[in-house]
């Protein structure tokens, strides 16, 4: 048995992992593997450049300098660690020679792996994401070949030639099913593994949107709305344009993790910076329509996710998304609108009439009980004085 | 109240003689319409004829003088009831000029429906008509008998109605001059007829005769003891010469209003008369005159051709054989063209004839020009100078020698003239001067031609030839990144070493 070098692992799983591609799954890797790794980093030039470069490409989409990358050591251990994790999904691993104390061996040394400190460097985190942006999305093509006789299900693997010879005279048949990040990483057994390498790349949470990935914790992620432009990126990323249900999927999904944070009790400054945030993107989608409708005009958006009522099959946290403007107008005004809105009289009345919407259709108790929630973490509400006379030293946390 | 409303439905009424339409409205044969005086009657048949057809209404139309017991007279208008379309118009133009509109059959007439009872009235009782009363009209709070007095003919009215004098109907349009009647005085005949010749109008003649010797026997036709006179159909008759006949005594113009009618050009009749045509015959020609004269003149009328009648001047005597002409050489009075200081107004400058010395000048100009002038130029380099064409005024180019159009495509300097003045015609003829070609004269050397096609909208000869470099696109788009599928190689059997024991509370369990 070949023992594994870094630049093979490189350039067969990571490199297809960043820019999309077959991503080879091979047996385990050891800590002394994950050593000896790191010691060849620096002779695998080829490959690290390779990675490296995808990376860049990676951030390109998101910021306008994307930093110099160069993989290091923790990165490294991150790609060994998932690689680990999907060497438990492999079909190998689940015969007969592979016990379960085997296994949990694997995902012992797979949590091990991940668990690289958790950074708040810009840098850092921008590099970990260009690693790992497509994690959400990592899949597995499963072939089930049937023939006259029988029939065989290949996960991730190529049927043999033999099974599909004479495709006419045996009446092979093969179809090919697609299996997702919930298949592949979200079992008991690998989901800490994943819960712990999400936690390191706080931005690769906040621009995914699948639903069965582990559920966000803003204090670990609110650091990157204070950069504008990650913040801004991030907003972009959540708003893409789609169909209604689809549109809102993604910001319905940060303010279920905001409700859930309210549940806590983080510090008022976290809060305040991501209900701003929140209050940004839900100004986005208004202004989004500023252009098809009239400023004044009903909202086709609104009327779309929110029409029909509380049991609608609302996704959890979009009722939350679209009170909190209305919300913050009682508790913090001068974090319901964002700036500069008024400057523009259209987009000003487009922005008045979208949350008189969102009121209507969510009813005035829902915005109550909000204020009260968010009343806890943001203090009292204060006088309902007009922005305008707002002192100027008031911070305006979340993009700008 | 002498009425009730009639309802929707409502079958059975107490007035005799009166059944809904089909649209539920009272009405019955005939509808009764009382004015105070004639002029109300001729006022409604004079609405009623400019919107619909007063022909329709002609057959069971009386206009019949009444008397009322009080013995006040008024004149009462029936007309058949075709239809309560037809009776809501008249109904309306009767309230507008003062008159009262009733329906019924015979003797009793109901009140016709108005805006309060919109399917109409009906009686609330009908009583028996006093001696000597012809007929009793319900209104909405009395009952009026009438006796008649008398009738008056439609057709007689018409004739009596004086013409009205339309102010500034004397000048027809193009359409309405395209065919006209002249009444011509026979002494002027062979004038108008050689006028009118010389003149191209086209059309026929006839002597005719008025049938009624009431134009003759009172002598207001002014033709002396005969009263024919000459009736002429013209075409398209050119507007001076139709002011000239309206000015002179003798000549009368008629337009035309139906086939057998005929009105005096600046009058009209208070009646529209191509609605009643069925009280004028189709044998009869109607020429209504100013001052209450109407001729008629037996029809269909047969006129002569017009250029048939000219006069012919005939000299049986001392017929001259033709003269033999020769050909001779050049005409020896031929003189050649010169320009020569024009005596006239100045003309508009059209052009320009910029020498080449002062091309440097012209480019620069082009700098300065604005983007309508560089568009509306035209010009052409020859070796006479750079000429520069307007399609308007062209003064914005003060430059070389300002040229003016003294005919289509001949140029001239601005200020000169050719002699002899000669038509355009014959100058164009000389100078081979034809369409499509542009001719310049100079004042220090030959006129000179170009064809028009080669000149050049100055927007497009003032640019020079650019050189432009083909620039290398570059693709800075990143290639779409596909989804990364995980390909699971054979694992092969592998040893446990390496692997340290989980640790519980990592594991979470």
């Amino acid at each position: 048995m070949a023992r594994p070098d870094v630049a093979t692992f490189l350039e067969r799983f990571v490199l297809p992992f960043v820019v999309g591609g077959e991503a080879h799954v091979n047996r385990p890797l050891t800590s002394a593997d994950l050593g000896r790794f790191e010691l060849d980093l620096a002779n695998a030039t080829v490959a690290l450049v390779a990675v490296d470069e995808a990376r860049t490409d990676v951030l390109a989409e998101l910021v306008a300098r994307p930093p110099a990358l160069v993989l290091d050591a923790d990165e490294l251990a991150l790609a060994v660690g998932l690689h680990n994790a999907l060497v438990l999904a492999h079909p190998d691993a689940d015969g007969s020679l592979v016990t379960d104390a085997m296994r949990r061996k694997i995902a012992s040394t797979a949590l091990r792996m991940v668990s690289q400190p958790i950074s708040r460097d810009r840098t850092r985190v921008l590099a970990r994401h260009a690693l790992l942006h497509n994690l959400l999305d990592l899949g597995r093509a499963d072939v089930t070949v049937s023939w006259w006789t029988g029939r065989a299900r290949f996960l991730g693997q190529k049927p043999s030639a033999r099974l599909t010879a004479w495709k006419g005279v045996r009446r092979v048949r093969e179809e090919v099913t697609r299996a997702g990040f919930d298949e592949l990483l979200a079992s008991p057994e690998v989901a800490p593994v994943m819960a712990a390498l999400l936690r390191r790349t706080p931005l690769t949470q906040l621009l995914g949107v699948s639903p069965s990935a582990p559920p966000l914790h803003w204090e670990d992620a609110v650091f990157l709305l204070r950069d504008a432009e990650v913040a801004r990126a991030v907003a972009y990323a959540a708003v893409r344009p789609d169909e209604p249900r689809a549109q809102v999927a993604a910001p319905a999904r940060l303010a279920a993790a905001f409700e859930q944070m309210l549940e806590r009790t983080p510090p008022a400054a976290d809060v305040r910076a991501v209900a701003a945030f929140l209050a940004h993107v839900a100004a986005l989608l208004a202004m989004a329509e500023a252009h098809l409708t009239s400023p004044s005009a009903k909202s086709p958006l609104l009327s779309a996710v929110l029409g029909g009522g509380p049991g609608a099959g609302r996704p959890r946290g979009l009722a939350t998304f679209f009170a909190l403007p209305v919300a913050l107008e009682r508790v913090a005004p001068v974090l319901s609108d964002p700036p500069g809105l008024a400057h523009e009289a259209p987009w000003q009345r487009r922005w008045l009439a979208f949350k008189a919407q969102a009121v209507d259709l969510l009813g005035q108790p829902l915005v109550d009980s909000l204020v009260a929630r968010l009343a806890r973490h943001l203090g009292p509400a204060p006088d309902r004085t007009p922005l305008a006379e707002a002192p100027a030293s008031t911070p305006t946390p979340g993009p700008t | 109240m002498a009425l009730e409303h009639v309802a929707h439905g409502q079958a059975r009424f107490m007035t005799p003689g009166v059944a809904p339409d089909p649209r539920g409205v009272v009405l019955g044969r005939y509808l009764v319409i009382v004015f105070p005086t004639l002029e109300g009657v001729v006022s409604w048949l004079r609405l009623y004829s400019h919107e619909a057809s007063l022909d329709e209404l002609v057959a069971g139309l009386e206009i019949t003088r009444v008397r009322t017991p009080l013995m006040s007279r008024e004149m009462i208008l029936r007309i058949p009831a075709v239809s309560s379309y037809a009776a809501d118009r008249a109904a309306r133009l009767a309230r507008l000029v003062g008159g009262s509109i009733y329906t019924g059959t015979a003797k009793h007439f109901v009140k016709y429906r108005d805006d309060r009872s919109p399917y109409g009235y009906d009686a609330v009782e009908i009583g028996a008509l006093p001696g000597g009363a012809e007929l009793m009209v319900h209104g909405d709070d009395f009952t009026q008998t009438y006796a008649r007095e008398g009738d008056i003919s439609l057709s007689r009215l018409l004739f009596r109605l004086s013409l009205r004098r339309v102010p500034g109907a004397q000048r027809l349009a193009a359409e309405d001059r395209a065919d006209l009647v002249l009444a011509v005085a026979r002494g002027l005949g062979d004038g108008v007829i050689r006028y009118l010749w010389r003149n191209r109008c086209d059309g026929e003649v006839g002597l005719v005769a008025p049938r009624n010797n009431k134009a003759a026997s009172d002598g207001s036709a002014g033709f002396g003891v005969d009263p024919s006179y000459l009736l002429m159909r013209v075409r398209s008759l050119p507007e001076r010469i139709l002011e000239l006949f309206l000015g002179t005594p003798g000549i009368d113009v008629f337009r035309p209003v139906s086939e057998n009618v005929a009105v005096a050009v600046g009058w009209a009749h208070p009646v529209e008369l191509a609605s009643v045509a069925s009280l004028l015959p189709a044998d009869t020609y109607h020429v209504f005159w100013p001052g209450d004269r109407v001729d008629l003149l037996a029809g269909p009328l047969e006129l002569s051709r017009l250029a048939d009648l000219t006069r012919i001047d005939l000299e049986l005597e001392g017929v001259r054989e033709p003269r033999t002409g020769e050909v001779s050489g050049p005409d020896p009075v031929a003189v050649a063209l010169r320009l020569a200081p024009a005596s006239g107004l100045a003309r508009r400058v059209s052009a320009t004839l910029v020498p080449l010395a002062q091309t440097a000048q012209f480019k620069r100009l082009v700098y300065l020009l604005p983007p309508a002038a560089l568009r509306g130029l035209r010009v052409a380099v020859t070796d006479r100078g750079i000429v520069v064409v307007a399609s308007h005024d062209l003064d914005v180019i003060p430059l070389g020698m300002l040229l003016t159009e003294l005919a289509p495509g001949i140029m001239v300097p601005i200020g000169m003239e050719v002699v002899p003045r000669v038509s355009p015609e014959v100058l164009a003829g000389a100078l081979g001067h034809g369409l499509g070609v542009l001719t310049v004269f100079t004042p220090d050397a030959a006129p000179f031609q170009l064809p028009e096609s080669k000149l050049a909208p100055l927007e497009r000869r003032s640019v020079a030839r650019l050189e432009s470099h083909t620039v290398e696109i570059r693709n800075v788009a990143l290639d779409p990144s596909g989804d990364p599928t995980v390909v699971n190689d054979p694992l092969g059997r592998f040893a446990l070493w390496g692997f340290p024991e989980p640790e519980q509370k990592l594991l979470g369990e």
